[in-house]
């Protein structure tokens, strides 16, 4: 009985077609000209005022950066590092902040402050925080005895102190899409769980975990591609440093525009679209394959 | 041997009262139903048995057993649940192991029991469906399964056939019953529908309020209700009231009359009673007939004709309606005015307190 009815929808559109101008305008203007644009601009030589045409040159150049290789794996390693951490730590946060326990609404909105909180203050707060010998955290670790790293000055340390501020300021966001997918699991499956003498550990990996498969989805996928593109905390914080330890792709791009290479930086940003499209593609068709078995 | 007893258990939320001291025993194998309307505490006090409720006061024994603080997977009980819970990502082979897995039970053993379970429910061929690819007789029948293989001493169904339609309904009922009578175990069943509770049970316990109105069984509960909230409940369709007055006492029996009544003779427990006081007077729609001489008369106001039967509303001179069943088909006009009288002295009285006088 539902078909003829929703075959029927589809064929007559609810609303006149003009109505979907205003937002064709929008995208047009404000996403697909500066596409096409800059498609064209990482084909020139570009100093806002003039471009001439000199083909792949700018592809050339740009993949013989000589630190565009550690930029590439600092890239990588950084998204990975900052959404699988936002996945654990999201779901904990959401297992915990769904449950019976004092305080909740309060501390639901601590863990989502720091979504609302600028990037750029967020990351001069932790330089500061950061700092070798008098930032706090290195105080307080002082304090119960420990002495703590170099987090922003040490090389093979910077990349990871700066995830560790991403994944602080971004986990409240995973936290918020973990609670809306864990209040939608019935309560009638941890009664059977129950019944059937599940522990609530057991419970969590056999039915929280599965069960919040679609919020996993959508998590990995937009703190992935938030990593790759990560640009303003890295910025504020290191600035690729020390030497280009901590430079991901969107920093040395960053780097070219700031030196006036124009069309340069711009096939640097086709690049890193590509990227992000070759490695986010799969991994969605990845995870959405196993979840269309529900 | 699983009896349960049940001992002045109370179930509070909050300030809220929902169970107000229940007495209970349940003897090994009864098949005993909870009924009662909507909101009066049938789930409560199923899912107090099941330990996934707290018990505010009293005390629960299963088998000899103090069970008030025992987590739900050592009472020996299994739940099918109303809206089922099955879990939606396993297929139905692993929604009927899940018990046995989490208590290792080696996994042959574990095949062994999930196939025998699935033979009794004949769905050898569904086991390795989702939920999802079920019909909702099927999901119930899973919901069954997963109960029977943990081989529970103690089946708690809440509802458990409200979400099927008609027809399957009364196919899953038969089951059940069948079921029981194979398995041999205790069974608690919870519903709303008086005629699943005459059809399934051995022993129902009319609940009201969180309060227990009568035990007893089927038959006890239509012939003999202890009060008002029985009497309407309990048979199908429902009970005839009207007030009466009681005119003369002569040992056990009494004369009564009112504005629906002329003075009727009928056998009823009198002591306390007196001559003058007002009680009420129930009578079952099929224990009345068409009798030109009948004590009871009223205008027709409905009729339905069914061909062995004839339902009649009939509004009586006080303005209440009465429903009754007459044997046959009947041709009756609207606004006819009908005699009844009451068969064999079938009319129960009911004191001011809603109890019952029924002869000892
Ligand atoms: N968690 C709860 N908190 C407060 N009141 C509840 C809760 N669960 C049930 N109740 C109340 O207890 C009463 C009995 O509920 P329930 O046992 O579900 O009734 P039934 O199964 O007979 O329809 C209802 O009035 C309901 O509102
Ligand atoms: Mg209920």
């Amino acid at each position: 009985m539902a078909n003829p009815t929703s075959r029927a929808y589809a064929r007559r559109s609810t609303y006149p077609g003009w109505f979907f101008l205003p937002a064709a305008i929008i995208y047009g203007v404000l996403f697909l000209v500066p596409t096409f644009a800059s498609l064209y601009f990482s084909l020139t030589r570009w100093s806002l005022f003039s471009s001439e045409f000199i083909g792949l040159t700018n592809f050339y150049q740009f993949f013989e950066e000589p630190f565009l290789v550690q930029g590439l794996v600092n890239t990588v390693i950084f998204a990975m590092i900052t959404s699988g951490l936002k996945v654990v730590l999201g779901l904990l946060l959401a297992v915990l902040l769904t449950s019976r326990i004092a305080l909740r609404g309060y501390l639901r909105s601590v863990v989502f402050f720091p979504v609302l909180v600028s990037t750029v203050g967020v990351g001069i707060t932790f330089t500061v925080l950061m700092h070798p010998t008098q930032g706090a955290i290195n105080v307080a670790l002082e304090l119960v005895g420990i002495d703590g790293p170099h987090w922003l000055t040490n090389p093979s340390l910077a990349l990871y102190s700066v995830a560790l501020v991403d994944v602080w300021k971004g986990v409240g966001l995973a936290t918020v899409i973990y609670i809306a997918g864990l209040v939608a699991i019935p309560k009638d499956y941890y009664e059977a769980a129950r019944i059937d003498g599940s522990t609530p550990t057991q419970s969590f990996f056999y039915i929280t975990l599965p069960l919040s498969r679609p919020a996993t989805v959508t998590v990995i996928t937009l703190s992935f591609i938030g990593g790759l593109k990560t640009f303003d905390l890295i910025w504020a914080m290191t600035r690729g440093g020390p030497g280009f330890s901590s430079d991901t792709i969107a920093s040395i791009i960053y780097k070219q525009y700031q030196a006036g290479f124009y069309g340069l930086s711009t096939a640097g940003n086709v690049v890193l679209f590509v990227l992000i499209a070759l490695l986010v593609v799969p991994l969605t068709m990845y995870l959405n394959r196993r979840e269309g078995h529900e | 041997m699983a009896g349960l007893e049940l001992k002045a258990i109370q179930k509070s939320y909050g300030a809220v009262e929902v169970i107000k001291g229940v007495n209970l025993e349940i003897s090994h194998g009864e098949f005993v139903v909870f009924v009662g309307p909507s909101g009066c505490g049938k789930s409560t006090l199923l899912r107090m048995i099941a330990g996934l409720e707290d018990i505010s006061a009293g005390e629960l024994w299963i088998a000899g057993k103090k069970c008030n603080h025992v987590e739900p997977r050592d009472r020996g009980i299994a739940m099918v649940f109303q809206s089922y819970a099955l879990y939606p990502h396993m297929t139905v082979y692993e929604n009927f192991g899940f018990g046995l897995k989490l208590a290792k039970t080696p996994k042959d053993v574990r095949d062994r029991k999930i196939r025998d379970a699935a033979r009794i429910l004949q769905m050898e061929h569904l086991l390795d469906r989702k939920p999802s690819q079920l019909s909702g007789g099927q999901r119930q029948r899973v919901a069954i399964g997963r109960a029977i293989v943990r081989q529970p001493e103690v089946f708690l169904f809440d509802e458990p056939l409200s979400n099927l339609d008609a027809a399957l309904r009364v196919d899953m009922r038969m089951e059940l019953a069948n079921l029981h009578r194979d398995l041999g175990s205790t069974m608690i069943y919870v519903t709303h529908d008086q005629v699943e509770a005459m059809t399934l049970a051995d022993k129902i316990v009319v609940l009201n309020g969180g309060v227990v109105q009568q035990v007893g069984s089927p038959i006890e509960l239509y012939q003999r209700p202890e009060n008002l909230f029985v009497a309407g409940f309990i048979g199908s369709p429902k009970m005839n009231f009207t007030e009466v007055t009681i005119d003369s006492i002569n040992g056990g029996q009494v004369t009564v009359s009112g504005a629906d009544i002329q003075p009727t003779e009928l056998s009823a427990d009198t002591t306390g009673l007196g001559e003058g006081d007002t009680v009420t007077l129930g009578t079952r729609p099929h224990d009345l007939l068409a009798d030109a001489s009948g004590n009871i008369s009223g205008h027709v106001s409905l009729v339905e004709r069914l061909g062995n039967e004839t339902n009649v509303s009939l509004k009586l001179r006080s303005g209440a309606t009465w429903l009754v069943v007459l044997d046959g088909d009947r041709e009756l006009r609207h606004g006819q005015e009908l005699q009844l009288g009451i068969e064999d002295q079938k009319a129960m009285i009911f004191d001011a307190a809603g109890q019952a006088r029924h002869m000892a």
